[in-house]
C-alpha cells in the first residue's frame, strides 16, 4: 500500500468530511489550556498540538461509565442489551494509544468476547499522528509503541514541511484514502525519507524517564521479585487508581443494576485492581487485602510473559500517563526500576 | 464536545477536573494537567465524583412530614411548610430561638445566601457549621511544598485525608527533601519519614512545644526572639519524654534536621485541632512561624488542610456565629453598615451560639449540607436533641440521618448541576460549572433560601449564581474586585495571596503566641492500662454522606464498616501476642464509661500500649471520654484510658 500526501490546507477539509460520516475523536485543546481527546464539532476544534492528551482513547471504546442492559418486567421479563454503533474515527491519535488498543483487543476480543467493546471497535478506524515531539514523561521507546509506528494503524500521519504523509496500515485505511482520493497526491520518495529522518530525530528528544521493562519482564515471570519490593511499593501507593484510569491497556471494569419500578438497567464502571474491595469475595474472604499483593497482581498483569504472550506484546505502552497521574510513586518506571533492582531507590 | 471543566466537591485541596457528558449524563471524570493544584491526578474520590449526578438515591422531589411520615409534596407546599414553621418560631421564642446551619461542602454562593438569610432576614445570631474548627486559615500554599528542603506532618495522613498534597510529599522526597512525621500512628509517609516521632495522644501539645523549645534555644540571639522564648514553655526533651513517649533523642535529631533546613513546610489538618491539645500545638506552630520572622531556623509556611471543598468558603462567607461576613469582627460598624446598605435593615450583629451549642437550645434549626450528625462525638444525644426540636428543615442530596429527622426536606443541586465558586484551603477561589441539569425537582441551594426568605416577605432579586457572586465582590473586602470571568483561569484566584486585608487575618501566624500545657492527656492505670484514641485520620471518608452514595466508591469506602461492623481495634503486633489476640478475633474493652466488643486488626501502624479505632466508629462506642474544643465548643472524643481482653 502506497502513501500518500495531503497537502496543507487540505487537511482540514479531509476533516470536515470524516464529520459528515462519523463521530470524529481528536486531540482538542480546552480553554483552561489541557490537550483531551474529545468529540470535535468542527475541524477548527482539533489540536495538532505535540503532546499526550491526559486520557487515552479507553474513554471512546468503554466509557467510565456506560449502560449496557435494559430490562423491563411489565408482564413478562424482557432484557435488551444497549449497544453504542455510531462510526468513529480516532483522528491524530497518539502511536501509544493506538497500541493500547492491540491490548484491550486482546483481552475483549479473545477467549470471552464483549459485544459492547467489539461493537464500537468494529465500527472504528485509527488515525495515528506520530509524535515528532515527545512529551515531559514519555517513554514508548521502552516499550514499542511510538514515536513512529510501524504496524497496527489503518492511516498514520507524519507532518512534512510538505504537508501530511499519509501512510496506509489496512485495507480500512485504503479505503479511506481512496474515498477522498481528490485530497490526496502520491508521496514522493523524498518525503519517505524525511518521514525516517524524522523518526530518528524524535527518538533523540525522549526526557529523563525509562522503563527498562525487558529485566523486569524476566523477574516478574519467573517469580523472581524480592517480596520488600511490592512492601516498598506498597507504601508509595494511594490507592487512588488512576493509574488503572488513565492506562490505555488497563481494562478491569464492574457492573450495578439500577431500578425504578417494573423498569431497569445494567451500568458498567470502571474499576481498578489496586483497589482494597476489587477481588474481595462475597464471603468477605479478600485474596488481596493487602495492597502488596495488589501491586504484584497489576505489574504481573502488565509484565510478564505469561500475559505477553496472551496480548501479544506486554500490556504496557509507555505512555508515561500512570508517571504524571500517581498521587505517591507507584507508577511503571519505578516499579520497573524497583523490580530490576530489587529495591526502590 | 462536552467536557465541563470544574472544581472537585471533596476535601480542601480543591483539584481542577473534567466532567464529560454525553446524552445528558455525566459519564465521567479526567484530571486537569493544568490545573496548578491536581496536575493531572485525582484521587479515589475525585475520579467518582461523576456519580453524584444521575444517582438513583438522589432526592429530587421537596418532603414534607404529615402524619409523622415525610411524604412528597410540591414546592409550593414546601416553601408554605418552612414559613409557616420559622414563622411560628418567631412568634414564640424570637428570632434566638433559630438556629441556621451552612455548609463545608456548598458552594460560596449558598453560604453568602445563608448568612443574609440568617443575620439578615430572620435576624438570628445563631450560625455555623458543624466542621467548623479553631483556625483552620492558612497563608501557606500547596506549592510551597515543592519549595520546601523539609516539610513537617503534624498529627495528620495526607493519604487517607488530603491526596493532592500527598502528591506533593512524595515528589519532595524525590528530590531528597527531608520529611518529619509528628503522629501516633505509624502510617505510610511515617515509615518514609527521617524521623517519626510517635506521641502519646494528647501530648501534641507537649511535643510540639518542647520541639520548639529546642529551635528557640538554639540561638543566643535576642530582640524579637525574646518574645518568642517567653511564650514556649521550658520544656526539656526528657520532660516531653516523660510526657509524650517520644525518645528524646529522636526529639533533638528532629529538632537538629529543623535548623538545618532553609525553607520548610509544616503541615497539619483539623485531626489536629480535635485533639484536646490542639489550642498549645497549633500556638508552637505560629511561635515557629514567629521565629522564622525573626530570623530564626529556616523559612516557615504554615499549610492547615481544611477538612472539605468549602469549608474555607463557608468562613469567607460568614457562616460562624463569632463574626461577619468576610472577617469582620461583630463590632465593626463599617462592615455592619456595608451589609446593611444591601441587605437592608433588622442586620444582627451580636455574638451566636456554635453549632454545638445550638443542640437544645434552640428550637428551630435550618440546615443547609450539614453532617452534623457524622461530626458527633454522641451522635445518640445530637439525634435526641434534634428529635426535640419544633421544627426542622434540612435541604440536602440525598436523605441522610439528619434529612430523615426534618420535618421537610428541599431536595438540592450537586456540584455537576450548577454553577458556583468554591473556596479551597488555601483560598483559592474556583468555578465549579453546570454539566446537566438538576435531577427531578431539586435545584441550587441559594436558590432555595431565596425562595424561602421570599415566602417570609423579604425577597431577593438574584436571577443567577452570578448574581449572587457579584454581591460577595461588593461586600466581602477579600472578595473585591473577583467576578467569574476573572475566575475562567484554571485554579482561579487565590484571595489571600491579592487582597490587602487578607494580611491582617494571618497576623497570629506571625506572632508569638503563648503555649499553655495542660497536662499531657491521660494516664494509664493499672485497671485500664492502654490508651484508646480514636483516630480522625483513619478511614475520614469511610461514612461521609457524599461518598455513601456514590456507586462504585462507597464500596470501598465502606469496607472497615463491613469487616468491622463492630469497631475496628487497631493493636501492635506486640500488644496483640501479650492479650492473646489475632486479626479478626473479637475484643472486649473496657473504659471507665462502659464496655464494648471490637474486632482487632493486628498492625504496626499502632504504636505499643495504644489501640486506634476509626473517628468515626468510635463515636458510637460510647467508651470514649468527651472533651469540648475550646474554640467551638465541639464535643470531640478524647483519648481514654481501656482494659483489652479476648472477648
Amino acid at each position: 500500500m502506497t502513501s500518500r500526501l495531503l497537502v496543507h490546507g487540505k487537511v482540514d477539509e479531509f476533516v470536515g468530511r470524516l464529520l459528515k460520516s462519523a463521530e470524529v475523536i481528536a486531540p482538542h485543546r480546552t480553554p483552561g489550556g489541557d490537550l483531551l481527546y474529545a468529540s470535535v464539532d468542527t475541524a477548527a476544534d482539533v489540536s495538532w498540538d505535540p503532546g499526550i492528551p491526559m486520557e487515552s482513547l479507553k474513554r471512546f471504546l468503554m466509557p467510565q461509565r456506560e449502560t449496557i442492559l435494559q430490562f423491563s418486567k411489565n408482564g413478562k421479563m424482557s432484557v435488551s442489551a444497549v449497544y453504542d454503533d455510531k462510526p468513529k474515527v480516532f483522528l491524530a491519535a497518539r502511536c501509544c494509544d493506538v497500541t493500547g488498543v492491540s491490548v484491550l483487543d486482546a483481552m475483549f476480543g479473545g477467549t470471552y468476547q464483549d459485544p459492547y467493546y467489539l461493537m464500537r471497535r468494529g465500527q472504528s478506524t485509527f488515525i495515528a499522528l506520530t509524535c515528532q515531539q515527545p512529551d515531559t514523561n514519555c517513554f514508548c521507546v521502552c516499550g514499542d509503541a511510538g514515536p513512529f509506528l510501524k504496524k497496527g494503524y489503518d492511516q498514520q500521519w507524519t507532518w512534512l514541511p510538505e504537508g501530511m504523509l499519509v501512510e496506509i496500515g489496512s485495507e480500512q485505511g485504503q479505503r479511506l484514502a481512496d474515498a477522498h482520493a481528490d485530497l490526496l497526491v502520491p508521496a514522493e520518495l523524498e518525503h519517505i525519507k524525511r518521514r525516517h529522518q524524522l523518526a530518528k530525530e524524535a527518538e533523540g528528544r525522549f526526557g529523563d524517564f525509562r522503563a527498562y521493562v525487558a529485566g523486569a519482564m524476566r523477574k516478574l515471570s519467573m517469580e523472581e521479585v524480592e517480596s520488600e519490593v511490592w512492601e516498598q511499593l506498597a507504601d508509595h501507593c494511594v490507592d487512588c487508581g488512576g493509574c488503572a484510569f488513565l492506562c490505555p491497556t488497563c481494562s478491569c471494569f464492574t457492573t450495578t443494576d439500577r431500578f425504578d419500578g417494573a423498569e431497569g438497567i445494567r451500568e458498567r464502571h470502571w474499576d481498578a485492581c489496586s483497589y482494597s474491595c476489587y477481588a474481595r469475595e462475597a464471603s468477605g474472604h479478600n485474596p488481596r487485602a493487602h495492597r502488596k499483593t495488589r501491586l504484584h497482581a497489576r505489574f504481573f498483569h502488565k509484565l510478564s510473559h505469561q500475559w505477553a504472550q496472551r496480548n501479544a506484546r506486554h500490556a504496557c505502552v509507555c505512555c508515561g500517563r500512570c508517571l504524571t497521574t500517581c498521587l505517591a510513586w507507584a507508577h511503571m518506571p519505578a516499579a520497573a526500576e524497583a523490580i530490576r533492582r530489587g529495591a526502590m531507590k | 464536545m462536552a467536557e465541563i471543566a470544574t472544581t472537585c466537591p471533596y476535601c480542601g485541596c480543591g483539584c481542577g477536573l473534567y466532567l464529560h457528558v454525553a446524552d445528558g449524563q455525566v459519564t465521567g471524570v479526567t484530571p486537569s494537567r493544568s490545573h496548578p493544584v491536581s496536575q493531572g491526578r485525582l484521587c479515589l474520590k475525585g475520579w467518582h465524583a461523576h456519580e453524584l449526578m444521575d444517582n438513583p438515591t438522589r432526592l429530587t422531589k421537596p418532603l414534607v412530614r404529615r402524619d409523622g411520615e415525610l411524604r412528597e409534596a410540591s414546592w409550593e407546599e414546601a416553601r408554605e411548610a418552612v414559613r409557616a414553621g420559622l414563622q411560628q418560631a418567631l412568634a414564640q421564642g424570637g428570632s434566638h430561638s433559630i438556629g441556621i446551619l451552612g455548609s463545608a461542602r456548598c458552594a460560596n454562593e449558598d453560604n453568602y445566601v445563608l448568612a443574609r438569610f440568617a443575620r439578615g432576614v430572620l435576624g438570628t445570631p445563631n450560625l455555623d457549621c458543624s466542621l467548623r474548627t479553631g483556625e483552620p486559615l492558612t497563608s501557606g500554599e500547596i506549592g510551597d511544598l515543592d519549595r520546601s528542603d523539609l516539610i513537617v506532618l503534624v498529627c495528620n495522613d495526607p493519604n487517607e485525608e488530603h491526596p493532592a498534597v500527598s502528591a506533593r510529599i512524595y515528589r519532595a522526597r524525590q528530590r531528597s527533601a527531608g520529611l518529619i512525621v509528628i503522629s501516633t500512628r505509624r502510617h505510610a509517609l511515617a515509615r518514609l519519614a527521617d524521623v517519626h516521632l510517635s506521641l502519646r495522644p494528647g501530648a501534641e501539645g507537649h511535643t510540639l512545644a518542647g520541639l520548639t523549645r529546642l529551635i528557640v534555644d538554639s540561638t543566643e540571639a535576642d530582640g524579637e526572639i525574646e518574645a518568642v522564648r517567653r511564650s514556649v514553655p521550658a520544656i526539656s526533651p526528657e520532660e516531653v519524654e516523660k510526657a509524650a513517649g517520644v525518645p528524646a533523642e529522636e526529639l533533638r535529631r528532629a529538632a537538629r534536621r529543623y535548623l538545618e533546613s532553609a525553607q520548610v513546610t509544616l503541615v497539619y489538618s483539623s485531626a489536629l485541632t480535635l485533639s484536646p491539645s490542639a489550642t498549645a500545638a497549633v500556638s508552637a506552630l505560629a511561635d515557629l512561624s514567629a521565629l522564622a520572622r525573626a530570623q530564626v531556623g529556616p523559612q516557615v509556611s504554615l499549610l492547615a488542610l481544611a477538612s472539605r471543598n468549602n469549608l474555607q468558603g463557608s468562613l469567607d462567607m460568614g457562616v460562624s456565629p463569632d463574626m461577619l461576613p468576610g472577617y469582620a469582627s461583630l463590632e465593626d460598624d463599617t462592615a455592619a453598615g456595608r451589609l446593611t446598605g444591601v441587605w437592608g435593615d433588622g442586620l444582627c450583629h451580636e455574638q451566636g451560639l456554635s453549632a454545638w451549642q445550638m443542640l437544645g437550645q434552640v428550637r428551630a434549626l435550618y440546615v443547609m449540607g450539614d453532617d452534623l450528625l457524622r461530626a458527633a462525638a454522641d451522635p445518640g444525644a445530637v439525634q435526641e436533641a434534634l428529635s426535640g426540636l419544633d421544627f426542622l428543615v434540612v435541604q440536602d442530596l440525598f436523605l441522610g440521618p439528619v434529612a430523615r429527622l426534618a420535618h421537610v426536606v428541599l431536595p438540592a443541586a450537586a456540584f455537576g448541576e450548577r454553577d458556583g465558586t468554591f473556596t479551597s484551603l488555601e483560598g483559592r477561589v474556583q468555578r465549579v460549572r453546570q454539566a446537566v441539569p438538576p435531577p427531578g425537582e431539586a435545584r441550587e441551594d441559594w436558590r432555595i433560601i431565596a425562595e424561602v426568605s421570599a415566602a417570609l416577605g423579604r425577597p431577593m432579586s438574584y436571577q443567577s449564581s452570578e448574581d449572587v457572586f457579584s454581591e460577595i465582590a461588593d461586600l466581602i473586602p477579600i472578595y473585591q474586585g473577583l467576578n467569574y470571568h476573572a475566575l475562567e483561569t484554571p485554579g482561579g484566584v487565590r484571595w489571600p495571596g491579592r487582597a490587602a486585608e487578607a494580611a491582617a487575618l494571618f497576623a497570629w501566624q506571625g506572632a508569638p503566641q503563648p503555649v499553655t500545657l495542660n497536662g499531657a492527656g491521660p494516664q494509664v492505670t493499672e485497671q485500664y492500662p492502654m490508651l484508646l484514641l480514636a483516630d480522625p485520620t483513619l478511614g475520614p471518608w469511610d461514612e461521609e454522606t457524599t461518598i455513601a452514595s456514590t456507586l462504585t466508591v462507597s464500596v470501598e469506602f465502606a469496607l472497615v464498616g463491613k469487616d468491622y461492623p463492630s469497631g475496628m481495634l487497631c493493636l501492635n503486633p506486640e500488644d496483640a501476642k501479650r492479650l492473646g489476640l489475632r486479626s479478626g478475633r473479637n475484643a472486649r474493652v473496657t473504659s471507665s464509661r462502659g464496655e464494648g466488643t471490637m474486632r482487632v486488626q493486628v498492625t504496626e501502624e499502632a504504636p505499643p500500649g495504644i489501640a486506634l479505632t476509626p473517628w468515626w466508629q468510635a463515636a458510637r462506642l460510647g467508651l470514649l471520654e468527651t472533651v469540648a474544643c475550646p474554640d467551638t465548643d465541639r464535643p470531640v472524643l478524647g483519648p481514654t484510658p481501656v482494659a483489652v481482653a479476648p472477648a
